[in-house]
């Protein structure tokens, strides 16, 4: 086994020199031994080979790439609004056939429940008669829509497009920190990520059977299409709330990749009832809009009235079924965060199985005992208010200050139902390349599901976004918090590999 | 059983035109358990074409746009309804009916109408008069909520254009005067607290003429109160005039508040004020005039003409912006 000797992290090698292992952590790269995990045993050898002044031009090539194509997103602070170049790691996390095989088949799963609990809600309730949800909390939530009880929603697909937040525990299994059933971004990165990665480091990819991401835009256009009656004919746009919104580089982006039409609410209006587009030859009708605006802008006649990022009608339009909207209005329900510690009662109950990935354990502020351990324990947990994203709105107890702990003492008990709490997560590590060195840092894996209403209408291109935590030592993987994303290599089958080698 | 035909016209004005007016009106008598809405047909002008829809709690919504340039919008809606009277209820119920209530919020159908809304709300000032007017579970439910019913009605002064439709229920807490829209708010916000579900109608009363002296109350659209009772179901009761409704009400829409069935919702692009007055006419029709037809559920153009308006009522500014919005 020479091969497997080499790969090892030779003693005392410089750029190792920094890199933790340790049993508090599930490390993506190595085993508690140093010897390398077999589906990155190659990688390890091409940066043994590389060295560090090749691998620091590589970064730095990638780095000009992003800042080229424009590549940003943007953080808004308190006091200033900033656009910044996605920071970016050059090293790929890998994942095997196997393991991608479960977080396949439990996303699905997954989101096939969710669907079929955000249907139930909005009709029948019996998974709130039959009490295993409590109703109190779904009516009580803020994105509850009232508005769309009793409506039908194009092929009983509320959520066309799905971000899973997935996390690694010291165990090495994969759990579901949170859904983003609403507005998910961050798909243009984890495409992006595999363009410039293909383009500085052709080598790399050397030897491994990677599989593809390339058909994302494809299969979103055609779950998109297949709302409507109309299918391949059918006018699909992107809504976007325009520049200033943080992903607008990701609209942009999407719109071109699909060859369709990117409008803010202006390039719309609504005639007898129908959407149409404002084009140079005139008001073309519009099937599908593919909604990057939030629920609550879309429409100033029924949402927020001060909204000048809808279009005034649409609502009506959509309840009279002239209109699509991806995702569906009134998702929110599901990925409220007190709503996700249900995920997996949902699965038992509409679908007769036990959850292939498990959530992470969740305490509901608005239960009284809960809130109790809560409250005595708020240095060792994270609490998050139930509806925030992005990494805002949220307290990670062992890095926080004792003002800090007593301001959410303070939220909490003033609305409860608000917030949720979760232990510290030990998120796993992968390796990036950092100033010179090859160092662990934590990530997280965000894959994109597109669901067709069904599992077998349901595409998760095979990968996903993998965002990083920087700063050594940080948990919040949050662009808007300081973190950076890597590519995201989902191995061909096991079998292949063997018989390649 | 009673007929009736109603008028209500709603006009526009703008300083100067506007555009892309985009509208919903809320104005179609429902046809459930009590009454029937026999005919009813909506013109705009100028012309638009218009569309129905029904919300959540199947009101019935008609909606249109209107992209080109006007400076006036006029909507004329005429209806024309069969209401019954309802149940005989009994004098009072049994103490246990508390018991009942309390079974029926926790199997969560009514959470709509008792969870707070965006009117009829807890303020400082409603727990005050809450206090006030006095509570006590040792009476029955339909007692203690008939009481209540008076109670609105004696502590508050009717005073027309004293607060707009869209005030919060404080203003009219304070001054001890209001609307119909106050008097409802008020007492949805308290029924709901002591564990009665309640809902806000919005509606059309007939007063007879002599009772219609004293309180002009017909002359533009009416909201009182559903409060529902397990052993009984919905009972309607009108604070501003200390009734129960029987027979005299036409119920047009229901909802948490004023926010979920305002008559008409609208946006338009330009930036002229408007001004906007409503006039609604309610006359008992007897049946011999309506059509067989008709009565089947065909369609019957009415064969008088639209009635001069009984009245004519200019709301303030406040209200057109809350019913309007400029773009």
């Amino acid at each position: 086994m020479a091969t497997q000797k080499e790969a090892e992290i030779p003693p005392g090698l410089a750029l190792f020199s920094n890199y933790a292992l340790d049993t508090d952590y599930f490390d993506e790269m190595f085993q508690l031994d140093g010897r390398p995990r077999d589906a990155y045993r190659k990688l390890l050898q091409s940066i043994l080979e590389l060295q560090a002044t090749e691998l620091t031009q590589r970064q730095q090539a990638a780095d000009l790439t992003f800042l080229n194509r424009g590549i940003t997103f943007t953080v808004y602070g308190e006091e200033s609004t900033i656009e910044r170049i996605f920071p970016y790691d050059i090293l790929p996390r890998i994942i095997s056939a196997q393991e991608w095989n479960t977080i396949e088949r439990g996303l699905i799963q997954r989101i096939h429940a969710i669907n079929l609990f955000l249907r139930d809600v909005y009709h029948e309730g019996r998974i709130l008669q039959e009490q295993v949800v409590p109703f109190d909390l779904i009516y009580s939530c803020k994105n509850y829509q009232r508005e769309m009880r009793g409506l039908h929603v194009a092929n009983d697909v509320y959520t066309t497009i799905v971000g899973t937040d997935l996390v690694r525990l010291p165990d090495g299994e994969f759990a579901v920190l949170e859904d983003n059933l609403r507005v998910p971004s961050g798909v243009s990165y984890m495409l992006a990520n595999r363009e410039v990665m293909t383009q500085v480091f052709p080598g790399m990819f050397g030897g491994y059977g990677i599989r593809s991401i390339g058909h994302y835009g494809q299969a979103l256009l055609e779950r998109l299409q297949a709302l409507t009656p109309k299918g391949r004919d059918a006018t699909v746009v992107l809504l976007t709330p325009g520049i200033f919104n943080s992903a607008y580089f990701e609209h942009t982006f999407l719109a071109r990749m699909m060859g369709i039409e990117l409008v803010e609410g202006a390039d719309l209006l609504i005639r007898d009832g129908f959407v149409y587009m404002r084009t140079t030859g005139g008001l073309q009708r519009v099937d599908v809009i593919y909604r990057r605006v939030d629920e609550e802008f879309i429409d100033p006649l029924h949402f927020r009235t001060d909204s000048v990022l809808g279009i005034p009608g649409l609502f009506n339009a959509y309840r009279a079924g002239n209109v699509t909207l991806a995702n569906a209005m009134g998702t929110g329900i599901a990925d409220d965060k007190a709503v996700y510690a249900f995920v997996p009662e949902m699965i038992r109950f509409y679908l007769g199985e036990d959850p292939i990935l498990q959530n992470v354990e969740t305490y509901l502020c608005g239960r009284e005992s809960e809130r109790k351990y809560v409250l005595e324990n708020l240095d060792k947990l994270v609490v998050k208010a139930v509806g925030e994203s992005g990494g805002y709105g949220m307290l990670i107890g062992p890095f926080s200050t004792k003002g800090e702990r007593e301001k959410f003492r303070q939220q909490i008990q003033a609305d409860p139902r608000n917030y949720i709490a979760q232990p510290t997560l030990r998120l796993s590590r992968a390796p990036c390349y950092i100033d010179g060195n090859v160092v662990s840092r934590h990530v997280d894996l965000r894959p994109f599901i597109l669901y067709g209403g069904s599992p077998d209408e349901t595409v998760i291109v095979p990968g996903g976004l993998t965002r990083v935590a920087l700063r050594e030592g940080s948990l919040v993987v949050n662009s808007s918090q300081g973190g950076g994303s890597k590519d995201t290599w989902v191995l061909e089958h096991a079998e292949l590999q063997e018989r390649e080698n | 059983m009673n007929y009736f035909t109603i008028h209500h016209h709603t006009r526009y004005r703008y300083e100067s035109a506007v555009s892309e007016s985009t509208m919903e009106v809320r104005m179609q008598p429902r046809t459930d358990r009590q009454q029937r809405c026999l005919n009813f047909q909506l013109e705009i002008s100028p012309h638009a074409q218009i569309l129905t829809t029904g919300d959540c709690v199947q009101n019935m919504i008609h909606y249109f746009d209107i992209p080109r340039n006007h400076a006036e919008l006029v909507l004329r809606a005429h209806s024309l309804v069969m209401v019954q009277e309802g149940p005989v209820l009994p004098d009072a119920l049994d103490e246990t009916e508390w018991d009942a209530l309390l079974e029926t919020a926790a199997a969560g159908r009514m959470w709509d109408w008792l969870a707070p809304s965006h009117y009829a709300r807890p303020t400082s000032l409603l727990a005050e008069f809450s206090e006030e007017v006095g509570f006590s579970r040792e009476q029955d439910p339909l007692t203690a909520i008939l009481q209540l019913n008076e109670s609105i009605h004696n502590a508050f002064e009717y005073t027309p254009l004293s607060t707009a439709v869209d005030s919060p229920i404080d203003i009219a807490l304070e001054n001890r005067r209001g609307v119909c829209q106050d008097y409802t708010h008020v007492m949805i916000a308290l029924l709901r607290q002591r564990g009665i579900p309640a809902r806000y109608i919005s509606g059309y009363v007939f007063q007879e003429p002599e009772k219609k002296q004293q309180q002009d109350l017909s002359s533009a659209s009416h909201a009182w109160v559903e409060a529902y009772l397990p052993a009984v179901g919905w009972i309607g009761l009108d604070p501003t005039n200390s009734l129960r409704v029987e027979d005299k009400h036409v119920r047009v829409a229901i909802g948490r508040d004023y926010e979920d069935v305002p008559p008409t919702r609208g946006i338009y692009k330009g930036e002229a004020k408007s001004e906007l007055t409503v006039g609604v006419h309610i006359s008992e029709t007897e049946d011999e005039e309506i059509p067989t037809d008709l009565l089947d559920n065909g369609h019957w153009t009415p064969r008088e003409h639209v009635e001069e308006l009984s009245s004519e009522v200019k709301l303030n500014n406040d209200e057109q912006q809350q019913q309007q919005q400029q773009q």
